[in-house]
């Protein structure tokens, strides 16, 4: 078994910035953790369960540029993107096994039917993805209710396990996760240490995503009362779809004065009212419970079938961020139990 | 920008890199002619800058575009031209929102970005020797003119053709040339017709809402199929219509829009249910759209 000790982590991640790979990591900003990247060792803190962003920031981030115009009285000039500053060689070192599920779907999503989404896909390939095993998850989180587990490999390069003694033991997982262990390989020594026991958060127990994936999938359940009833303290604010792993969805708009501007890529959600709203003014989803519908249906229906992926990770943070308490586990208790009934 | 990249790349971690092409970014068209449909659409005929572009562009009947407007967005039309048409594509677009009234602020000679075609086709190898009908509402017609162009480039390989159109008024006709043109030819049935309220002086056509004209003229479900595009509300009753007339649900091929973003199938707003219109449509049988989640 490989070692990391505490300190070598420390010297690694410090070498590592010194060849100027980017370090996003979980660190304390007042007083919550988010992951972000970091300019020393010392800034990473990985006593928190989960940051309260995704680290699918670093990879979709929020908002960026597509491509750049400038409208002359002679025609349009464009302007293509890409820059070692926009792609930086990166390192997420501390993501959680249900961020890097996460990452694994996205890209599922970005590389679906050939359409390869460069922006995605060029920040991809050259970040690696060294994930910590959760030693214990706090009463949001239900990674083991999806199909995954505190030390799930799905999506990471690198795993690491936390030892007794305060260190880490390393588990390549991909050929980058190698890659980067051999760059860096004086930090790693070969050593045995009884790694410290990993408390998986509790299942859900009424839940089943097989029985809910079937429920779902029959078109006649798509105006059940239950989506009308669960719905509706909804606000569509859409802060789920924010802090979410796998929400995918964006805009593309022209931001900049009458003469240039730039074409960029912006996070959107799929609850908010003029999302989908045709310009003529009809809204296939008029009501905030079609909206929500259409993201339970997305996480545990459209990815799976369609992208061959997990839409729901588990990490919770659409239960923790939800300021009327509407709760994503509950529903899926609810959607289990009438796939139960209706003996699919 | 490229060498930066491959610079970067043999310093630290060493991972190959291979430029991916950028999906996002469009052509430039310049606007060759520009019409006048109607008070507030437009047609216009882009053609492509960059002359590698130019000759080899090609799309198949019932694929759309993402237009840009710089400095206001992109929106998705229908390609409206005949696909054996070269060098140039034709759209034809209503000023209803930010980027559509942008678009109708340019002129001849003005440039705009061009991503496409995306989507899929009208199985136009179903429709060889049968008899065709065409249904469309409004600004609807230009979605299923690229098929009857087609067909009518080579006529004889189709069965008698029916083209059915109507709009709110008169004034809201559009392509009434190329209906002019039609109207002449011995080798169409064209029916024209407006709703009841919207009939002005001199109008030569039928009057009444759609479904019930297509019910008057009762074309004969044999050896025919339907392609159609309209408003939600004229696709509903004009279905029920066909439906009364003996159409098989398999007959009946529609084009469908919702509001997209990226037409790549990633922005995640034009499905319908489990489909994204933007990859798996925008063309389906009415069979296959009784099967999707009521979600329009």
């Amino acid at each position: 078994m490989k070692l990391l000790t505490r300190q070598n982590l420390d010297r690694w991640v410090e070498a590592m910035l010194a060849e100027k790979v980017r370090v996003v990591g979980p660190v304390a900003r007042a007083g919550q953790p988010v992951y972000a990247p970091v300019d020393r060792a010392s800034a990473l803190d990985f006593s928190q369960v989960i940051g309260r962003n995704s680290i699918k920031d670093v990879l979709f981030p929020q908002t960026e540029p597509v491509m750049l115009y400038t409208i002359k009285k002679t025609g349009v000039e464009m302007k293509d993107v890409g820059s070692a500053e926009q792609w930086p060689e990166t390192v997420i070192l501390g993501s959680r096994a249900c961020d890097a599920a996460g990452i694994a779907a996205l890209r599922s999503v970005f590389v679906w039917q050939g359409e390869d989404d460069p922006l995605f896909l060029e920040r991809y390939e050259r970040t690696t993805v060294v994930t910590l095993a959760c030693a214990r998850g706090d009463r949001s989180c239900f990674c083991t209710s999806v199909g995954l587990a505190p030390d799930a490999t799905e999506g990471s390069d690198l795993l690491l396990r936390e030892t007794v003694a305060g260190n880490f033991a390393v588990e390549p997982v991909t050929d980058k996760g190698k890659r980067l262990v051999a760059r860096w390989a004086s930090h790693f020594k070969e050593g045995s240490e009884s790694l410290r026991p990993v408390v998986p958060p509790p299942v859900i127990e009424k839940s089943d995503v097989e029985k809910i994936l079937a429920w779902l999938s029959d078109p006649s359940h798509y105006q059940d009362a239950v989506w009308v009833e669960h719905a509706a303290k909804c606000l569509g604010c859409g802060a789920c779809t924010y802090v979410c792993p796998t929400c995918h969805c964006f805009d593309l708009t022209d931001e900049g004065s009458a003469f240039e501007g730039e074409r960029r890529k912006n996070w959107d959600a799929c609850q908010f009212d003029h999302f989908a709203a045709h310009a003529s003014g009809h809204n296939p989803r008029s009501l905030q419970s079609q909206r929500w519908r259409n993201r339970f249906m997305c996480k545990f229906h459209f990815y799976p079938t369609k992208f061959s992926a997990k839409g729901c990770v588990g990490c919770g943070r659409c239960i923790r961020v939800c300021y009327v308490g509407l709760d994503i586990a509950e529903m899926m208790e609810k959607v289990t139990a009438l796939g139960t009934s209706a003996k699919l | 920008m490229n060498c930066e990249l491959k610079k970067s790349g043999q310093s630290a971690l060493n991972i190959p890199h291979s430029r991916l092409r950028n999906l996002y970014l469009p052509h430039l068209a310049t606007i060759k002619t520009a019409v006048q449909e109607t008070v507030d659409t437009w047609t216009f005929e882009l053609e492509f800058q960059d002359p590698a572009v130019r000759d080899s562009f090609s799309f198949q009947p019932g694929q759309f575009g993402l237009i840009s407007a710089f400095g206001a967005g992109e929106c998705t039309l229908t390609l409206a031209s005949s696909s054996f048409r070269q060098r140039s594509v034709d759209i034809t677009f209503r000023k209803i929102g930010r980027v559509t009234g942008a678009l109708a602020s340019l002129n001849q000679g003005d440039t705009v970005g061009f991503r496409g075609p995306y989507g899929n086709r009208f199985p136009m190898e179903l429709f060889k020797g049968k008899n065709l009908l065409f249904i469309s509402g409004g600004i609807g017609l230009p979605a299923v003119t690229s098929v009857l162009y087609d067909c009518l480039e080579q006529r004889g390989d189709y069965g008698a053709i029916t083209i059915l159109y109507g709009a709110r008024s008169t004034r809201d006709l559009v392509y009434q040339r190329q209906i002019a043109e039609w109207e002449r030819r011995s080798d169409v049935n064209m029916v024209k017709t407006v709703d009841p309220w919207g009939v002005t002086e001199g109008w030569d056509g039928m009057v009444g809402l759609l479904p019930a004209v297509l019910e008057k003229i009762n074309p004969s479900p044999e050896n025919a199929y339907v392609i159609m595009c309209g408003p939600p509300i004229m696709i509903k009753f004009a279905l029920q219509s066909l439906e009364k007339l003996g159409f098989t649900s398999e007959q009946i091929y529609l084009t469908l829009e919702n509001k997209m973003k990226c037409g790549l199938g990633k922005c995640g707003r034009c499905n319908i249910g489990d489909l994204y219109i933007c990859k798996e449509g925008p063309v389906y049988s009415a069979a296959q759209t009784r099967r999707m989640y009521p979600d329009f």
